[in-house]
Formats: C-alpha cells, sequence, structure tokens
C-alpha cells in the first residue's frame, strides 16, 4: 500500500538534550504510548521510542512514581504494561461516562465458559461440554475469540484432533491479573460455591 | 517372541551415585550448603564428560522435568504428558500453546551452545549482549554467580520466571564450562524459592543445586543402562535407517513414529517402533491407543 511522505524518523536517543530533559521526553513517550493504547504495550515496543539502552524497567517506575497522586495509575501485565484508572474511581466513571458499550459485553454463560477455560486450559469443547453438560457453541468460543480473550492451543490427542483453547495475555488484563497464579485457587473456589470449576485431578 | 538381548557387565556403564552424605541435610549454614553443592557440582561434572551417557537425551529428559516445574511456577497445570503431546504431536502451522512453548524453549536450550548468540535466540525478548552481560558480571563461586543472575532477572523482569531460570542453569554451567547447559537449579528451585532474595536465595540454591545434581546422576545411571541395551539390538534389527532411528530415541526425549519417516515408510516405523517395544529397549509413553509416543 502506497504511503503519503514518510514520516521524519523518531530520534530515540535525543542525543541533542541535557540528560534530565532526555529522560523527560522519554517519559512522556512511555505515558503517551501506554495512553494511546487499548491493550497492555510490550517492552519490546517500548523500547523503540526511547534510547538504545535506557532501561524501560527504571523508566516505568519513574512514571509510576509521577501518576502517584493521579487518578491513574501503570500497571504491568505480564511482559507489557497498560494505563488504568485507580478502583477508587470507578463509581465516578460509572455514574457519568457510557462505558458499558466499551466493556467485554458477555454474558453470564459465556463468562462462566471464559472461567472454566482459564481454570483447565488447554480444553477442547469437548472438555468443555463435560463440564457444563451440554455443548459449548461455536459461536460462544468465537465471541471469546474475538474479544482475544482465549487464543487456540495444542490439540487434543485423539480422534478428530480438536484444538484446545487457552486464554490470552489481554485476558489476564481484563480481570486485572498479572498470571494465571492469581486465579482463585481451590479452597477459594469451593467457599465461593464454584467447586466444578475445580481442575479434576 | 521376545529375545531379551543380554546386558554387556561393562564397568563403564556403571555411574557411580552421590555419596549419602552429601545429600543428607539438616538445619544448616550457607557454608555448610555451598560445601554440599560444590562436593555434588564435582560428581556430576564427570557424568557430563561420560561417553557412555546418552547426553542428549539425559539433558532432554532433565529439560521436561526443567519445563514441568516452569510451566506450574506460571499457574498452569498441565502435566509431563500434555507437555510432551503439545510439543511432539504438533502440526505444522498449528501453535503448542502457552506450556508446549515453555517445553520447546527448554529442549532448544539444552541443545544449543552455552554462549550468548545462540542462547539469545531461545530467550526471546532478551539481546545477546544482556545475556553477554549476566554470564560476564558475576563473580564468586558457580552457585552464586548463577543466583545472581537469578536474582536480577527476578527483580528486572519478575513475570519472565522461564527465561530467568534458563539464564541462571546457563550461568551455571558456564561457570563450570559445561555445554550444553544442564538444567539444576530449575529442578530444584520451588515455586516459593522464586520469592527469596540475598542469603536466603543463596542457602536455596544450593540445596536446589544438590537435590537436582542427586537427581540427575541417578537419572544417567538409568539411562546408560537403558541406552547400552538399546544400543546392543541394533544388529537384530534389519529395517533399513534402524540405526539412524535408533540415534534419534537415544538423542530425543520422546518420538511419534511420524518423525521416524525422514529415514523410513509410515509402516516401516511403526513396525520398528513396536519391535522396539517387544525387545524392551524402548517405551510407549502415552499408554494410548492412537498418537502414540515411544522413548527410552
Amino acid at each position: 500500500m502506497a504511503r503519503g511522505p514518510k514520516e521524519p524518523q523518531l530520534d530515540r536517543d535525543l542525543a541533542d538534550l541535557p540528560q534530565n530533559l532526555r529522560w523527560r521526553e522519554w517519559l512522556r513517550r512511555i505515558e503517551v504510548v501506554l495512553f494511546a493504547s487499548a491493550t497492555p504495550v510490550s517492552r519490546d515496543d517500548l523500547a523503540k521510542v526511547v534510547g538504545q539502552g535506557a532501561s524501560v524497567d527504571l523508566l516505568i517506575a519513574d512514571l509510576a512514581a509521577d501518576l502517584a497522586d493521579r487518578p491513574y495509575d501503570v500497571a504491568r501485565v505480564a511482559d507489557a504494561w497498560t494505563l488504568r484508572t485507580r478502583p477508587a474511581y470507578a463509581p465516578a466513571i460509572r455514574a457519568a461516562a457510557d462505558v458499558g458499550s466499551q466493556a467485554l459485553d458477555l454474558s453470564d454463560f459465556d463468562t462462566a465458559v471464559l472461567a472454566a477455560i482459564a481454570c483447565h486450559q488447554p480444553i477442547s469443547r469437548d472438555g468443555l461440554r463435560d463440564i457444563f453438560g451440554k455443548e459449548i457453541s461455536r459461536d460462544l468460543i468465537g465471541r471469546l475469540s474475538e474479544r482475544d480473550l482465549i487464543t487456540t492451543g495444542p490439540r487434543e490427542p485423539r480422534r478428530g484432533a480438536p484444538y484446545t483453547f487457552v486464554t490470552t495475555a489481554i485476558f489476564l488484563a481484563a480481570f486485572g491479573m498479572e498470571s494465571l497464579r492469581d486465579l482463585p485457587d481451590a479452597e477459594q473456589l469451593t467457599d465461593a460455591g464454584l467447586s466444578e470449576l475445580l481442575p479434576k485431578s | 517372541m521376545t529375545k531379551r538381548p543380554v546386558v554387556p557387565s561393562d564397568p563403564a556403564v556403571f555411574i557411580p551415585q552421590l555419596p549419602r552424605w552429601i545429600m543428607t541435610a539438616t538445619a544448616e549454614t550457607l557454608e555448610a550448603a555451598a560445601f554440599r553443592s560444590g562436593a555434588a557440582l564435582a560428581h556430576l561434572h564427570l557424568v557430563t564428560g561420560n561417553s557412555t551417557v546418552p547426553q542428549a537425551l539425559w539433558r532432554a529428559r532433565l529439560a521436561l522435568s526443567a519445563a514441568e516445574s516452569c510451566v506450574r511456577i506460571m499457574g498452569r497445570r498441565e502435566g509431563v504428558v500434555a507437555l510432551r503431546d503439545a510439543v511432539h504431536l504438533i502440526r505444522p502451522g498449528d501453535s503448542p500453546g502457552p506450556a508446549g512453548e515453555i517445553l520447546r524453549q527448554w529442549f532448544r536450550a539444552v541443545s544449543r551452545s552455552v554462549q550468548a548468540a545462540p542462547l539469545a535466540r531461545v530467550l526471546e525478548g532478551l539481546s545477546v549482549e544482556k545475556i553477554a552481560a549476566c554470564f560476564d558480571g558475576a563473580v564468586g563461586n558457580p552457585v552464586d554467580r548463577a543466583v545472581s543472575v537469578l536474582e536480577s532477572m527476578l527483580v528486572e523482569m519478575p513475570r519472565a520466571e522461564t527465561a530467568a531460570l534458563i539464564l541462571t542453569d546457563a550461568a551455571l554451567a558456564k561457570a563450570l564450562g559445561w555445554d550444553p547447559l544442564v538444567p539444576l537449579l530449575s529442578l530444584g528451585l520451588k515455586p516459593r524459592d522464586l520469592r527469596l532474595r540475598g542469603d536466603d536465595l543463596h542457602l536455596a540454591s544450593h540445596r536446589a543445586v544438590t537435590t537436582a545434581s542427586g537427581q540427575a546422576v541417578t537419572l544417567a545411571a538409568d539411562l546408560t543402562r537403558l541406552a547400552t541395551r538399546l544400543r546392543a539390538v541394533v544388529p537384530q534389527l534389519r529395517a533399513k535407517g534402524a540405526g539412524k532411528a535408533v540415534d534419534l530415541f537415544l538423542s530425543h526425549d520422546a518420538l511419534a513414529p511420524g518423525a521416524l519417516t525422514g529415514l523410513m515408510s509410515d509402516r516401516a516405523a511403526r513396525r520398528l517402533c513396536d519391535r522396539l517395544v517387544d525387545l524392551d529397549v524402548v517405551r510407549e509413553l502415552t499408554g494410548r491407543d492412537s498418537f502414540r509416543q515411544y522413548g527410552v
């Protein structure tokens, strides 16, 4: 595809700025990239806008300190970062902004299937049918895939070699988890009356 | 019908186990733990240089265990069977999934040279310079050097435990002059150990090296015995390419018969696998009727 006049190359190293201003500019770039992106931005991508060898981790730490008294915060998701509003402001956001249309927009049953995939992954549609006692439609799986909450994993080693499904980094971000270790453990699930979600051992 | 091969009583086949005093620990100081881990590593050093040990197969099996513990650390529940399925039964264009990817990374890590450039291709997200700096920057005894790599990685990239552990075992191997690396700290460290820092992490690591060395020596002894038997049956195998197929078994954790089709027809590959199972030199690993996998 032909593009218009080429954008001037981003000056990453900012060699002509004094050190403190250079750092300031890098911080702003990281913040603006995170601000502009709806999904978490990986370390590699962030490293593209700052000088060679500049530590993304140190910049993120400084950014987090800068944001200490702001109503949003920089959050780590797997090996990537995103800006996230602080939970205390949730009521204000809900009262005024129309976030309903941006939310995941999943039915309760979709969410239950997503939870089962998270706890049992990798799991195929047959595995899900065994848990829920009914066929899980391709449409439902499609809705979860469309939102990038799940993706295909390895095939199951049996007739027809059906695909399994696993959760993604977006899934972790959407539910405020850093890794699958943050999923509730067996005891928490049992206490919540959700023991049917427990992996069969 | 089953002819058992005569087991040669070659003394070189015998791999001595670690002395018991190394493996028995009570509440101990860092110095005592370091003494034991040093003794265990010196013993293991002889195994890494022993040509009767099927080195590639040994490292691949250790890599499988290392991958299993990395998967557990990530909060996933795939066991050895699921990990093998994901990697060995993969079809072109399919994804091995997040857990299979970890096993694949480990298999690559133990089959490449312990140099910054080849490891950078295994450890996505880490530059050659970064890996070289990890190898050169650390000081002290080999275990301490590996632990300082682990500690800095855990602080810098707290959610990239697999990369951290591969690099840690690579730093250990580098300091000991082993090539390719042998997974040890990644086998011996428990998930909760990764939250320790400073002297506590050092103590846990010395212990981990000692326990893992014990396991690695036992595994080396078992595999050497099995490999000697497998090599001994090669003259009895008439299939074309059988010798090369045996070499593959001696360097891979597990093989689906399909992996042998470069050497022989699909049917011949299945028959050879069945024959090796009949001779009791190779096992079927899955217990399934289809999608089978074989290994020493």
